[in-house]
């Protein structure tokens, strides 16, 4: 009776072992965290347009069709990675993609967007980087989907990779 | 020659353990009323860092740890209290952001467990003891 009872610390221990084990080898990226904003309406925000006379009002934006909502800068390099994969959003899927320039150089960004293509049908700065905050944004690029009701349904950040971009598509349909 | 390097190591050790004070804060952040600075201190000290996501914000350098400092600022000068203030900053970030998780139904493992194990513990030792006893 005493012998078997030895056996249960080495069993959790072998638990213990295998869970971490598991975490290990699936595929997760650990500094990931979710956003407490899904399944919420869109922050509401006003201010100017990079591209645009008028200023940009969120809630003129939002609750018509799917968008994408991208926060970039021309100092971020993995903007410029993925700008490929939101360039094929706009012109192949014809989703609507608002992109929220964080925190850069007007300038700069008007020169980016000409040599790299623009995918953007509108423009919003965020100069102070305040709007960003209120969207929980941490760490950019990072990609939003705001359904046709105006409400969150999927954070991504970092990076727009193959993957990714597949996945979004996906998820876009099922919104859909 | 090897005392002489291990003194030198040590009294760095020493110095770097007793030093910390210093702090991230810049000037121009601090607040002129020494009242309201200290509370903006103590939040800081709190939040997290979700860059940095080991630190808080009172100690991190990322540029988003230095805009919340100043957003924290802010609202204590606007009249905010301590409460609303964590309040805007979980709203967004989730609690996450707090370094000190809330006791709430879902981290009831997490703050119950560790005293449910010391209460196993002192249970196996005392019994362990009746037992060779009685050997």
């Amino acid at each position: 009776m005493k012998k078997k009872l030895l056996i249960i610390p080495s069993i959790l221990f072998l638990l213990i072992v295998l869970t971490f084990f598991y975490l290990l080898i699936i595929e997760r990226n650990p500094s990931e965290i979710p956003s407490t904003l899904l399944d919420q309406n869109v922050p509401k925000f006003e201010t100017e347009s990079l591209l645009k006379k008028e200023r940009f009002i969120s809630s003129k934006e939002f609750g018509n069709e799917i968008i994408l909502v991208n926060f970039f800068a021309t100092w971020c390099l993995p903007c410029r990675d993925e700008h490929t994969y939101i360039k094929r959003f706009s012109n192949e899927k014809g989703i609507r993609v608002i992109g929220i320039n964080y925190k850069d150089n007007p300038k700069k960004a008007i020169q980016w967007l000409k040599n790299l293509g623009n995918p953007y049908s509108n423009v919003p700065i965020d100069k102070y980087g305040r709007i960003a905050i209120d969207w929980g944004v941490y760490g950019i690029p990072e990609t939003f989907i705001i359904s046709s009701k105006g409400i969150i349904k999927y954070r991504h950040v970092g990076a727009v990779t193959k993957k990714i971009y597949k996945k979004i598509n996906l998820l876009i349909e099922e919104i859909e | 020659m090897i005392k002489k390097t291990f003194i030198i190591l040590l009294s760095i050790c020493l110095i770097q353990f007793f030093s910390n004070n210093s702090y991230t804060v810049e000037p121009n952040e601090i607040l002129k009323n020494q009242k309201q600075e200290l509370r903006a201190r103590n939040i800081s000290k709190n939040i997290r860092c979700m860059v940095c996501q080991n630190q808080s914000i009172d100690e991190s350098n990322a540029p988003l740890a230095k805009d919340l400092r100043i957003l924290i600022r802010n609202k204590i000068k606007d009249g905010k209290k301590d409460e609303e203030i964590y309040k805007f900053l979980t709203d967004r970030y989730g609690d996450f952001i707090l370094l000190k998780p809330p006791f709430k139904l879902n981290t009831l493992a997490l703050w119950l467990l560790p005293f449910i194990f010391v209460l196993i513990g002192i249970f196996i030792v005392f019994s362990h003891n009746k037992k060779s006893k009685k050997i």
